[in-house]
This record gives C-alpha cells, structure tokens and sequence, in this order.
C-alpha cells in the first residue's frame, strides 16, 4: 500500500513494459499530483464535508409525498392497488387451497411432486420434513409461508425468464440488463424493504414484492445464460428446416435452456426463502413472523422450532429441484407418461379426503413436540460453558474481546487514518490490477458515491468490518474445504451441517451469538461468518475435487506427497474456484452486515436498521445505497478476469 | 389473423386481471391480510411490539376477543413507526401499547385523522439508566449519576474504546442517549445493541457472570424480574427539557402508556372495538403475564388464559 | 488406406441436358465491417486474405466461387478447414447470407426470396445434415426424425409415420424412443440423416457430416451415403474435409482453398491431371490404380485385340484392371454396351500408378471435363 502513496521511482524501462507496473506507476504519478492538491484544498483523512449532498430533505419529502398520496393518486389506485390486490388475492387462494387440502393433502401432494420429479427416495424425504413442520407445531405458518411463496417463485420465475428472454435475444437488452442484474446480486435483502414499505405498507404484498425483486435476478442471469449457451449448430439445424422465429424459439431454445431454467428456478426458491425470513420485518406472517417474535422474547428454542421447517423446507426444494435437473435428458420412455402422475394426483386426492372424513384436516396439537425448551437449557448450558473461564483458550467473550481490540479496532482506525484519496487510489489500484481500467472505474465510482453520500466514516467502519470477517471466513472456509475435498468420510459429515447453515434464518442463532460473544462488532462478524462460511467450504472443496485427474496421476507418478500434491497441483488448479470463493466470501459476508446492525455491529448495518425502524427513508436508505456501493465496489476488487471472459458472450 | 389472437391474448389478461382484483381503482389501504378471516368470521388485525409488555396486553386482548365475543384476531409484529403507519392504512386495527410518538401522532391523528386516540393503557412506562441491584449494593452511591465518571472503568469493553459502556437497544426506541452523554459530560460511550434480544442476551449473560453494566431499559419490563436492576438518578425531568434533542440534560418523564385505534374501526369496529377501549389494567397485572411468556416460556395464548382465569373482576368490566 | 468402392458409380447420363439443381456464379461471402464495399471494389477483392484483413478488418470466407451443382449427381466441397467451404454451403440455403454474387435453386434466386419463400426452401427443397448432428437432446430419435415436418405443420400421427419409416431406412429400428444422449455418434448422425430424409427435399447438403466419426463407422456412412444415393438418385452436395472421401463418393469435386475453388472436376481429372501445385501435393499420396479408370491408360484397340481377353466396362477402376490382367496374362479389353472401345496393357496400366499417363491422353467419353475446366474455377 505504501508504495502507492510515494513518489513514483525512476523505473528502468524494461520493468516498465511490464503491464502490472506501468499501471501502478501511472496510479503513483497521479497520487504524487493529486495528494498534496487534495491535502491543501481540503486537509484531514475524512472525506471533505463540501463534497457531499445532503439527500436528507429530498429524500423525506419523497416519503411524504407518498403517505399523503397513497390513498389518493391515480398512481397508487390504478397501479400499485391492482398489483398489490392481484397479490393477496392470489396468496390467498393459495393459503385456502393449502388448508382445504389439509396436513394430509399437501403431504401427500408434495410427496408426489417429488417422487414424479426426483424419485422414490426424495418423496420419503419430502413427506418426512412436511410432516416435521406439523410435528413442531408450525403447520399454519408453515402453509402460510408456503402460500407466499408458491406465489412470489412463480412472480420471480415470470418477471426472471421474461428478463431473461430479452437479455437472451437481444445484445441490447443484454448490454442494458447485465449492469442492473449485476448490481442487484450484491444488494442485500433488507436494503430494499424501506421502499418497499413505503409505497405498500407493511403486510403480504409488499413481502411478496421485495421477494420477487430479490429472487427474479438469478432467474433471469439463468435464463439469459442459457438461451446464450445453446449449441449453435443446433439452433442452426432448426434454421435449416425452415423454422419460424416462435417456433425456434420455443422447440430448440427454451428446451435446450431447461437446465438453466431449473437451476433458475432452484436459485429462485432459495432466495425466496431467505427471503420469508427477512420479509417478516414487514408483515409477511407465516415462519419468519414466528422466527422474529421468538427473537423479540429471546427464546432461542421457539425461534428454532420455527426455523427447523425453513431450513426443512429449503433443503426439501433444493434437492427435488436439484434432482429433477439431474435427470433432464435421460427421462424413461414410456408410452404414457400421464399415467403415473395420473395416479399420484388420484393418491393424493384420496388421501386427503380420507383425512378430511377422519375429522383431521387440521393438524391435531397432540401431535406436536416441544423442542423449545430442551433447546434453550441446552443454549443455556452451551453458552455457561463457553462464555468464561475455559482452560487455557478463555472464553468466548475473551475472544471477542481480543478480537475487538487487537484486529477490528487496528483495521478501522487505519482505514480512518489513510487519507480519502488514497483509499480511493488504492481500490483504483487493486481493480486495474485484477481487471481493466472499466472495472477500476466502477470501483471507484461506487466508493465516491459513499463519499458523497456523506456516510464515508460509517462506511470505512463497516469495511474493517467485513474485511475481518472475510479474512476469518476464508482462512476457516480454505482449510475446512481442503479437509473435506480430501476426505470423503468429513465431506459426508459436512453436507448437512453445511445445509443447515446456508439454510438456517439468521434470526435463529442471532441470540446465542451474542450470548457467546457479547454485544458489539465481533457477534457481527461471527454472524457474518457463520453465513458466509459454507459457500467458501462447499467452492472450495468442488474446485479442488474438480482438479484434472490426469494432472494429479501424472503428480502422483512423480511420487509427491499427498502434501505436495495438494500445494503443486490441487491449489494452483483449483485457482478460478479458489478466487470464486473468496468473492462469494465477500458478496456474503457483506449481505449480513445489516444483520450484524442488530446485534451492535453500529456503522451502516445499524443504520439501514434504524431507518426500518422509525420509518426513516433519508438515514435508511442512503445507509441502503452506500451498502450496494460498498457491495459493488468489493466485488469488482475480488471478481478476476472470469467475469469479463463472458462478456463478450 | 396474428394480429387478431394477440388483440384477443391482451383482452383475455386485461380481463383476467380484472376480474382478479375488481374493476377500477384500487385502494390498496383498505386490504386485509390473505391469512385472516378463513373460517369467515368478524376479524380483526393488532400490532404487536417486540417487548414482551406489548405482547401481553396483545395475548390477553386476543384471548378475550376470541372466546368471549367470537371475533378471530391476526397479529403481525413490526415495528413502531411502521406499526403507526399500517395503522393509519387500516392494516392494523390498533395498537395497544404506545411510549409516545409525537410526530406520528400529530400527523396521523391530528392532521390525517385516520388513526384515533382509544385511551389509556393503565401502564406507565418509564425509560431510565439501570445497573444491576447487585452493583448497587456493592457501590451504594453509583445510582447518582454524578458518580457515574468515577465508575467509569467498570463498565469498559472492547467496544467502548477505553471509556465506560453505555448500552443502547432497539433502533427504534426513544432515546436521548447520546446527547446525555455529552451534556453531562460523561466518560461514556453509548453502544447500541442493535436489537432488544441482542440487549436482553447481553443484560442476562453479564448478570449470569456478575459483572457489572449500565443499560438503556424500561419499566415495565418482564427482565426485571430475572435480573434485578436499579436506577440510576440523572437530573430530574421537567416539563419540556426534552425539547430540544441536542440540548437533553435530564432524566426520561415518566409516560402512561397509551391505545390508538384506526379511525374507521373504530367507528364501525362494533363491539371489538368498545372493548379495545375499555382495556385497561396495571403494571402488575401486565408483568404477571409477561413473566409467563418469557419467563416460563409458556405462549401467549396459554398465558392470557391462566391470567383469564384468575382475574375475572379485572376484564368482565372491559366486556359490560 | 484402400479404397475399396469395386465400381464407380455409372455416369448420370441423363441429367447432363437438364436444368442445374444449384447454380452459383461470382458468390462473395466477406466477414467484418462493412464487408459489402469488399467484392465491388476490384481493387480489394484483389487482396490475398492477410492484406485485406489489415486493409479493413475483413476476411473474405468465399471468393468469387461459381458451380452448377447437376440434378442427382453427388457434388463435393473439399478443403481444409478454413477453405471457406462449409460458409459456401451455408449460403446456399442463406443460413449465411452472401455478400455478393447470385445463387440459385431451380433457376429461381435464392437471394431474392422473402422469408416465407426461404422458409419453404428449407423446408422442402433443401434439407442439411451436420457434422455434430444438430440433435435436440431432450427429443427420442422418433420427434428428432418427425422435428422437420412438425415445423411444416404436418399432423402428429402422419409425421410420426413418416418418421418411423425414415428411421427404418438408416437403420435404427428398434432405437424410435432412445434420446440422442443415449445413442452412438454414427447412430446420431443417422438420426441427422433421416431428419433431412423425412422432408422428401430435392437436394441433401451434407456438411461435413462424418468427420467426428470413428474411421470405421464413418466407413459405414459412406456406404449408407452412396446406397441411398443409388436408391433414390437424390442430388447432394457434400462437403468434407477428407479427400478419400472426397474420392469416394463425389460425381464432382470442386477443391477450395482460402476461400475460392481452386480445381473443379471428376476424382480422376482432380487426381490425374492436378490444375496448380496445391492441388497436386493435395493429391499425392493417392492411390490412382483406385481413383483412375482403364479409360485413362487405354489406346486404341488392334483387330485380333477386340475379341479376346477379359472385358472391362469403363468405368472400372485401374486396380481393377490390373487385376484382370494379371490374372489373364494378355491385354483386357474396354467394353461398353457391347462395343470394344480399346484395350488396356500392363504397361500402360503401370504408366497410370507411376504417375506418367494422365486424363489428358485418353478420350473422354463421359463429356465431364468440360465442367472440369470452367473458367469460373479461378
């Protein structure tokens, strides 16, 4: 870093023709003209106060306008009243189609679906994790929850395949779309709730529409991947046959992009279900509201009841999804494919019926298991124990305390100490190196745009922040993934756990983590890692069991060591995943520094909280936006050449 | 011919949409939760805050309302500001327990008049300073906030940065925390939780360890009963010392907690909404409920009829 | 490698007179900005393919090239790859649209077609088969067959049928409701090859279609190719990469290179008189006893030759002939429909292996080298 900031030397010239230097070099000489300039204009390490807008007044005239008018403008009568009716209208008839079907029906309807998508196995797990839900008494709200995201999967799959259609036919939609697709997959959730709120009030359609806003990206950067992926000399025979533009289109096209439609779909439904948990915020009912009331009373068991059927839930979509994918293309060929289903639907049919006549179609409380206190004397009893006084590591809350003082506290005081400038010349220098001059400038355009915003100080807080927690997750991430790429017997042992963890709604283990580590920074950073710690392990270890056979035998032929293999041949190959997971590493860890707002992490994430709270657009929102900057910025300085490798595509 | 079928596609959609939603305008400030009224009967919707007080006075409210005059109740949980704002749309039918909202209340009652006073709650609140009784009896003169710099070094942790800690909760509670600090020139640093849990679990986990802290809390509060705290005494409230946020120099005033019903409900509201205005009862009344919510872990449902059952005097006067 | 083809196939006499199934003149097909200024600026189209590229970005992928492509004859492109020549075949049907130049099916411009004319020409007149078959992999091998007539609008039960019977013919009885996924390479070209089959289209264009096949399935196709060829006397224009194959199945071959034809003829003017040094190094490891006929190294019969030693048609191959003489000890006699046309000797048979007797020197009965040596072959 420091030899940015000084002068530029007298380079010899052969060093010069090298790309990496002439670069840096350049940065140096605008550093050495820049600097002193900036120093005596403005002085101080923080960014000038006269450059910034106060978007304050705008920004709450904005929300009064809209209380005032909501009731009232044809705006809101005649668009966001229709939209927001056809939501509830359709939640709901899905909600009573749930509960005519009773815990029966839907059981037995779901089992079904699975069994025609993924087989006989996956049916049994999908009949166990529905009857889970009834068993922990969260059958209402699991339907509810259900019936909301029956409806917003099906409003993203829409809005995302239709986006994506045009960014897959046309290079013009494409060239537009990408940049906003781009942005919206580092925009956390809660950074558009205030919006949201705003215009629909709290309740199911403005939960419905946040989903759908979140979950439609992946599903139209799919679709769009897909028509673009498509065998050209496929699309071509169709050509040769004389194909019409429509028919091409939907018998090559959208059939040859039904795996990524699928993935689109599964990518869909996760985030949709992330989604219900942080929708709940607002009113959307169902688990989440169940999740966020057990948080209000500090009852870690109750919030784990709730949170056991979304990660249920989750799992049970992603692997019936997942599987259906997998079996694309190599479908069994019998002559009437009706038959089976025809059966299932006939099966269901009974058995919800039968139920029905049995006087059950409610799920009957005496059937359901109270997990939330043995749950919490176990929290109780784990915190006690973990908290103070182990032998010879501390404590947990030493931990956090050390961790405060000896890495949080440094790193931002350095960030605050370097001088705005050369922050943004050292983001300008770490983008041009990993990519073009384009991705330099978006980074440093984002940071400006912080800047600007007036919040560069809670902004530097919270990338100390994140930068911790990143570097915690990728050193745990790495070794663990490296352990279970090598290992097939931890490998099986991780999967669940890593399931429960990308699943579980971080409201749930919220409250032990501050029971482990107190209030303040280092539970948001725990928290942060937490969630971001199994996209790291799970890259990780892919890109390392991905590696060519072929590399490793003729290593092994050599006869290196398993070490040296790991070091000489895995590593160095598994680069683009290694690089991958350091970027997802970061896109996620900074997803939940909102999160960590509620825990006392103070900095943008408590702010964007704030806002939420006392209805606040000017402090919400702008703390929202500097989020996605931050977001923006950091993912160009960790997203290498792959990104721009498919850009051209 | 192409054209034809797609003219026909839109008219279809456009009438499909239609029908959906109803013609015309639509205000979508009149619409009520997809989950509620599904055995078709009277139905009303109530905010819960996320403190566990609110949550009694909610649970004892939906008990009642729900065995003894048939109505069914929704809760959704958000938080205050937001709350006054559904309230105003008639998403939520009323709000139990407000600390005081003069902004809103202004706006919405006042100016609006889409949200009606429905009197007192019977509950005074009160926000202050608390540090565990424990602390208190060791150094007896910590409740006076003038000794507060001389503990200072008590209450220091990482996050407060070599000065004593003050924790702050909830975003979205009243506070005058920070300009305290500076008017009183304490050795202090404020630092929010972030959220009431993240708070309790703190407050509980210090109290467990028997160290000593100095917390933003509210009275009345179920917590009190699990960790005992004290008071500590900041210069005395006067009338509109706390006008001016940047200049706070005294202590919290102590505020009666109060009701506000969506106008239209309570015009047409029937007889959920006479009793929502008669509901009133104490602090020791709500406590006792709170307790057994958070507490006894029971849920709020069983707690309001364990309640129910042992005070008949209190809510038969809220029926009559 | 041997060719092992016993006869070449017999002359298709009867189409000579007749109207050309394709007729190509001056086609252009040039990539990069502004590629249209290319072929009508004398001055570029001049330009061997680096100058033009670094005078305006450009790369000409068809040159200038012109062929008539006869009704039921087996036309071949040859090349390496980057000749231009599967561009070339692809503007035929404007998969590729041409820059420049006329094409035309049946005297009617292709270029001049509306979208519905085209989409009528694909869909009945030309039907193409391609090297990685093009397959729609979530379809059974009976949907891929009937996908073609479902994009006519033909109906299910009729497409199915026809499909089935298609499938019959190249062999996949049995496989209808396999998917691509789960068939062999030379069972999905077969696919490929019913599927341009089921349309019933006047002319098959066969891009390179069995060179991602095994040498000895692509053996098999071959055969299959020349079967059908002999069942249904259907025109086809192949193009291929593979000068054995080349050999084996073209009536005619134009051989291209870097974009233009550079030699259009029969296997044997291609192989036994080669038209620059390009084409010779191209055609010199050939095996000309398999490619040359005894009407190359015959001469004229003397009267005590006409009526004895074994007798020959025409069209027989050298090797062939050698064969026969061997076996015979005397001179073989040139025989067509019953008239001796002259005799051929052991040494003017190892004349032809060795290279020093030509086309040029014998007549030429079949009348071909007119087209042979079009001026259009630049």
């Amino acid at each position: 870093m420091a030899t940015l900031t000084a002068p530029a030397p007298r380079a010899v010239p052969a060093v010069l023709k090298h790309h990496a230097v002439r670069k840096l070099a350049f940065l140096a000489l605008l550093a050495a003209v820049l600097g002193p300039l900036a120093a005596a204009r403005w002085g101080g390490p923080a960014w000038p106060h006269t450059l910034t807008v106060d978007l304050t007044g705008p920004l709450t005239g904005v929300s009064d306008w809209i209380i005032d008018n909501r009731d009232s403008h044809p705006l809101f009568l005649y668009f966001f009243g229709h939209l927001s009716n056809a939501v509830v209208v359709s939640v709901r008839a899905v909600y009573l189609f749930l509960l005519a079907a009773g815990w029966a029906g839907v059981t037995a309807l779901a089992a079904a679906v699975a069994w025609r998508a993924a087989g006989a196995r996956l049916a049994v797990g999908t009949a166990v994790a529905f009857l889970a839900c009834g068993a922990l008494g969260m059958w209402v709200p699991t339907m509810q929850t259900l019936a909301l995201m029956v409806v917003a999967v099906l409003a993203s799959v829409v809005v995302g395949a239709l986006l994506g259609l045009a960014a897959g036919l046309s290079d013009r939609m494409d060239r537009a779309l990408r940049p906003v697709l781009d942005t919206m997959q580092v925009l956390p959730a809660f950074a558009y709730l205030l919006p949201v709120v705003l215009v629909f009030g709290i309740g199911v359609p403005a939960a419905v529409l946040a989903t759908v806003v979140y979950a439609a990206p992946p599903m139209a950067r799919l679709t769009a991947l897909g028509l673009r992926g498509a065998d050209g000399e496929v699309l071509e025979a169709v050509d040769s046959l004389g194909a019409t533009a429509r028919q091409r289109l939907l018998t090559a096209r959208l059939p040859l992009a039904r795996r990524e439609l699928l993935l689109g779909v599964n990518q869909a439904i996760m985030m949709a279900l992330s989604m219900a948990v942080i929708a709940s915020v607002i009113g959307a009912g169902g688990l989440g509201d169940r999740v966020y009331q057990a948080l209000a009373s500090v009852d870690v068991g109750a919030a784990l009841a709730a949170g056991i059927p979304i990660v249920l839930l989750a799992v049970v979509l992603d692997r019936v999804t997942g599987a259906a994918g997998a079996r694309l293309g190599q479908e069994r060929t019998s002559g009437r494919p009706w038959l089976p289903a025809a059966a299932a639907l006939a099966a269901t049919v009974v058995v919800a019926v039968a139920a029905r006549l049995a006087g059950r179609p409610q799920w009957p409380t005496s059937w359901t298991v109270a997990i939330a206190e043995p749950v919490d004397r176990a929290v109780d009893w784990m915190t006690a124990h973990l908290y103070s006084g182990v032998p010879y590591v501390g404590g947990t809350a030493d931990w956090a305390g050390h961790f405060t003082t000896w890495v949080l506290d440094p790193v931002r005081s350095a960030l605050l100490w370097l001088p705005w400038w050369s922050v943004l010349l050292i983001v300008a220098a770490l983008a041009w190196l990993i990519g073009t001059w384009r991705t330099a400038l978006t980074a440093v355009a984002a940071l400006a745009v912080i800047g600007v915003l007036g919040v560069w100080q809670p902004a530097l807080d919270t990338l100390s922040q994140v930068l911790a927690a990143v570097a915690v997750t990728l050193v745990l991430g790495l070794a663990t993934g490296i352990a279970a790429a090598r290992s097939d017997r931890f490998d099986r042992l991780l999967r669940p756990v890593l399931d429960v963890f990308q699943t579980m709604p971080q409201f749930v283990y919220l409250i032990p983590v501050v029971a482990l580590f107190g209030v303040g920074r280092a539970p948001a950073v725990a928290a942060a890692v937490v969630y971001a710690l199994p996209a790291v392990v799970r890259i990780t270890a892919q890109g390392l069991r991905q590696v060519d056979a072929a590399a490793l035998e003729s290593a092994r032929s050599l006869g290196a060591t398993s070490g040296q293999q790991l070091r000489q041949v895995q590593l160095p190959l598994a680069r683009p995943a290694l690089l991958l997971a350091v970027n997802q590493g970061v896109v996620l860890v900074l997803a939940v520094v909102i999160i960590g707002g509620l825990v006392g992490s103070g900095a943008l994430g408590y702010q964007v909280v704030f806002g939420l709270a006392q209805g606040d657009l000017a402090t919400g929102l702008v703390a929202g936006v500097a989020i996605v900057c931050l977001g923006l910025m950091l993912d160009r300085v960790t997203q290498p050449t792959e990104r721009r490798a498919t850009k051209g595509a | 011919m192409r054209l034809k079928r797609r003219t026909a596609l839109i008219a279809a959609a456009a009438a499909t949409c239609s029908l959906l939603t109803g013609c015309g305008a639509a205000d979508m400030t009149k619409q009520a939760s997809p989950f509620a009224a599904v055995r078709g009967s009277k139905t009303l919707t109530l905010s819960v805050q996320s403190w566990v007080g609110a949550q009694a006075d909610v649970a004892v409210a939906q008990y009642l309302l729900e065995h003894k005059l048939g109505y069914r109740v929704d809760t959704v949980q958000v938080d205050e500001v937001p709350a006054w704002d559904a309230l105003s749309q008639g998403r939520v039918d009323a709000i139990l327990e407000d600390w005081g909202h003069p902004e809103q209340e202004k706006r919405y009652v006042d100016d609006k008049k889409t949200i009606v006073r429905g009197g007192s709650l019977g509950v005074t609140g009160h926000i202050g300073w608390f540090v565990p009784t424990y602390l208190a009896e060791q150094h007896p003169d910590i409740t006076d906030w003038r000794n507060l710099n001389k503990y200072a070094s008590l209450f220091r942790t990482a996050e407060s940065g070599g000065k004593g800690q003050l924790m702050d909760g909830s975003p979205s509670y009243v506070t005058n925390d920070k300009a305290l600090v500076r008017n009183l020139k304490l050795d202090y640093q404020v630092v929010f939780a972030g959220s009431e849990a993240a708070q309790i679990a703190q407050i509980k986990q210090f109290a467990k360890e028997r160290k000593p802290f100095l917390t933003y809390w509210y009275a009345p509060q179920w917590l009190f009963e699990k960790v005992p705290m004290t008071e500590v005494k900041l210069p005395p409230y006067k009338e509109g010392c706390d006008a001016d946020a940047a200049k706070v120099a005294c202590s919290y005033p102590h505020t009666p907690l109060q009701k506000y019903l969506n106008a239209g409900f309570a015009k047409s509201g029937g007889r959920a909404a006479a009793f929502l205005k008669k509901f009133r009862w104490t602090t020791e009344d709500q406590n006792e409920v709170a307790l057994m919510i958070a507490d006894q872990k029971l849920t709020p449902a069983q707690a309001a009829k364990k309640w129910v059952d042992s005070h008949p005097s209190v809510w038969r006067q809220w029926l009559s | 490698m041997a060719l092992t083809v016993p006869t070449r196939k017999p002359p298709t006499d009867a189409a000579t007179a007749a109207e050309p199934v394709f007729r190509v003149d001056g086609l252009w097909k040039v990539f990069g900005p502004k590629a249209e200024r290319v072929p009508a600026d004398p001055e570029l189209s001049a330009l061997g393919p680096a100058e033009l590229r670094a005078r305006t970005g450009c790369t000409a992928a068809v040159r200038d090239v012109g062929f008539e492509v006869r009704k039921g004859e087996v036309f071949v492109v040859m090349g390496l790859s980057g000749s231009g020549k599967s561009t070339l075949v692809r503007c035929l049907t404007r998969l590729i649209e041409p820059t420049a130049g006329t094409v035309a099916i049946d005297g009617e411009d292709v270029r001049a077609m509306d979208k519905a004319r085209l989409r009528a020409l694909r869909r009945h007149r030309a039907a193409m088969v391609f090297q990685h078959f093009g397959l729609l992999p979530h379809r059974t091998v009976l949907d891929n067959v009937a996908y073609g007539l479902q994009i006519q609008g033909v109906g299910r039960a009729e497409r199915r049928n026809k499909a089935a019977e298609m499938v019959a013919k190249v062999g996949l009885s049995g496989m209808e409701h396999r998917r691509p996924g789960q068939l062999s390479g030379g069972q999905r070209q077969r696919v490929g090859l019913a599927r341009a089959l089921a349309a019933d289209p006047e002319v098959l264009l066969f891009d390179e279609p069995f060179s991602a096949l095994d040498p000895l399935i692509r053996r098999d196709m071959q055969e299959e190719v020349i079967r059908l060829h002999q069942e249904e006397g259907r025109t086809m224009v192949f193009i291929t990469h593979d000068l054995q194959e080349a050999l084996r199945l073209g009536d005619r071959i134009a051989l291209m290179r870097d974009g233009r034809v550079v030699q259009l003829g029969t296997p044997e003017e291609i192989v036994g008189s080669p038209a620059d040094d390009y084409v010779r190094a191209f055609v010199r490891d050939v095996p000309r006893e398999q490619v040359m006929t005894v009407r190359t190294a015959m001469r004229p019969a003397t009267a005590d030759q006409a009526g004895s030693g074994p007798a020959l048609a025409p069209h027989a191959t050298v090797a062939e002939a050698i064969e026969a003489v061997a076996r015979a000890g005397a001179p073989a006699r040139v025989v067509d429909r019953g008239r001796c046309l002259g005799v051929v000797d052991s040494e003017a048979l190892l004349g032809v292996v060795a290279g020093t007797t030509g086309p040029g020197t014998g007549t030429d009965p079949k009348g071909t080298t007119g087209a042979g040596t079009d001026p259009e072959a630049v």
